[in-house]
């Protein structure tokens, strides 16, 4: 009986489990202006929301314009209460695309790296 | 050296850092247990052996980690890395916390008072949980992850810590306590073999998830490595359990040597947990990029 129930407990949270993604580095999980989005009003940060939390202080972000000009004006911030945010103020003043290049470092010491664009066209 | 040898060589050193702390706790913990009263076995002089492994392995750990962290090309770039490193990452204020916790725990096992240090170093143990995948995620996924890890982490701790210990002590004990060591060891071994397993399937099908993946990537290679090592150190344990055990104390020699070679293959056991924990799972190598 103890076997049988010990076999099925095992079996259910396994296949709960199964039923998740393990996305054991620090990927994007999504950002704000979003991959590909296209905003009227140019953003005064841009968010970064991450699979893991991050150690901020080894994380970089760069966001360039058309012409590849950096816009943003400090290194990357931590979200207070959000271990796995990171934002970046931007000096954004002409319609354009931009580009956000990001590498994270998370706390379980892995570097990952990626990048995404986004409109402004007012 | 290439970017695959500095991973190989960060793991060594994790791995090598894991083994001492293992072994430091290992020698309180059976100490504190199964050779209570028993005394001048040489057991303090092994956990300061085993804290000096774990300090060892932690520095070339952090060393390597700061320069990572850093992309440091210089020994003077790592350095001056070394401060943020160690006073604003999870990873370098928790690696010193447990140091300073084994620390604390050795010089309380040197008063004598076994107990109390096997729960600080155990405490010390486990929190090395929160440098890996589950510490580091969130929900579920990473709840799960995270309690596997503590407890996969006790477990080997537990037994395979324990192991140098039970080698000297097999030495050292008179004949009449010989027997008694050996039969009560086996139930915490058995304990910890299932605890091994059970989480290790976890971690097989939240990290790995399919078997192809042992052979074609370098996480699952190692992971198969780690597996193949494992059936041996049950091989060992099941000779010492079922061989050696009920012949002592005319199988002394012949029980020492293979809990020798135990020892042995649970070092490299080690320090293949620590070269895993630096590769990617084949769970997300396709979100490489995103």
């Amino acid at each position: 009986m103890s076997v049988r129930v010990l076999r099925l407990s095992l079996s259910v949270l396994l296949g709960t489990a199964c039923g998740f993604p393990a996305f054991a580095h620090a990927f994007l999980k999504h950002a704000n202006p979003a991959p590909g989005s296209r905003i009227a009003r140019p953003p005064a940060a841009v968010l970064l929301t991450y699979t893991e939390g991050l150690e901020v202080p080894f994380c970089t972000v760069t966001v360039t314009d058309s012409s590849g000009a950096t816009v943003q004006t400090s290194k990357p911030q931590t979200v207070p209460g959000h271990a796995d945010e990171l934002s970046v103020p931007v000096h954004i003043t002409a319609p354009g695309k931009y580009t956000v290049t990001w590498h994270a470092v998370s706390v379980d010491t892995h570097r990952t790296q990626g990048h995404f664009s986004f409109m402004v066209s007012p | 050296m290439d970017a695959a040898g500095w991973v190989l060589l960060r793991g060594l050193c994790r791995g090598l850092h894991l083994a001492g702390f293992f072994s430091a706790f290992g020698t309180m913990f059976l100490s504190a247990t199964l050779l209570r009263g028993r005394g001048a076995l040489g057991l303090r002089r092994m956990a300061w052996a085993g804290f000096a492994v774990a300090c060892l392995g932690g520095a070339g750990w952090l060393l390597l980690q700061t320069a990572d962290f850093a992309g440091a090309q210089s020994i003077s770039g790592v350095i001056s890395a070394l401060p943020t490193v160690a006073g604003q990452t999870r990873f370098g204020m928790l690696l010193l916390a447990r140091m300073a916790a084994l620390l604390l725990a050795g010089l309380i096992f040197q008063l004598g008072w076994p107990r109390p240090a096997t729960f600080i170093a155990f405490g010390a143990v486990i929190a090395e949980a929160w440098l890996g995948h589950g510490g580091a995620m969130g929900g579920f996924v990473g709840t799960v992850l995270l309690a596997c890890a503590i407890l996969h982490i006790a477990a080997a701790a537990l037994w395979l810590g324990a192991l140098p210990a039970l080698y000297v002590a097999l030495k050292r004990l008179p004949e009449d306590a010989l027997y008694s060591l050996a039969q009560n060891f086996s139930p915490l071994g058995v304990a910890c073999v299932g605890t091994l397993l059970v989480t290790a399937m976890f971690q097989f099908v939240l990290l790995i998830t399919y078997p192809r993946a042992l052979l074609t990537t370098a996480y699952g290679a190692t992971a198969l490595a780690k597996l193949v090592l494992f059936a041996a150190l049950i091989a060992f344990a099941a000779l010492n359990r079922f061989r050696f055990t009920p012949r002592l104390p005319a199988s002394r020699p012949a029980l020492r040597r293979s809990i020798g070679l135990e020892t042995a293959f649970g070092l490299v056991v080690l320090l293949l947990a620590g070269l895993i924990m630096q590769l990617e799972p084949p769970a997300m190598a396709s979100m490489a990029g995103m």
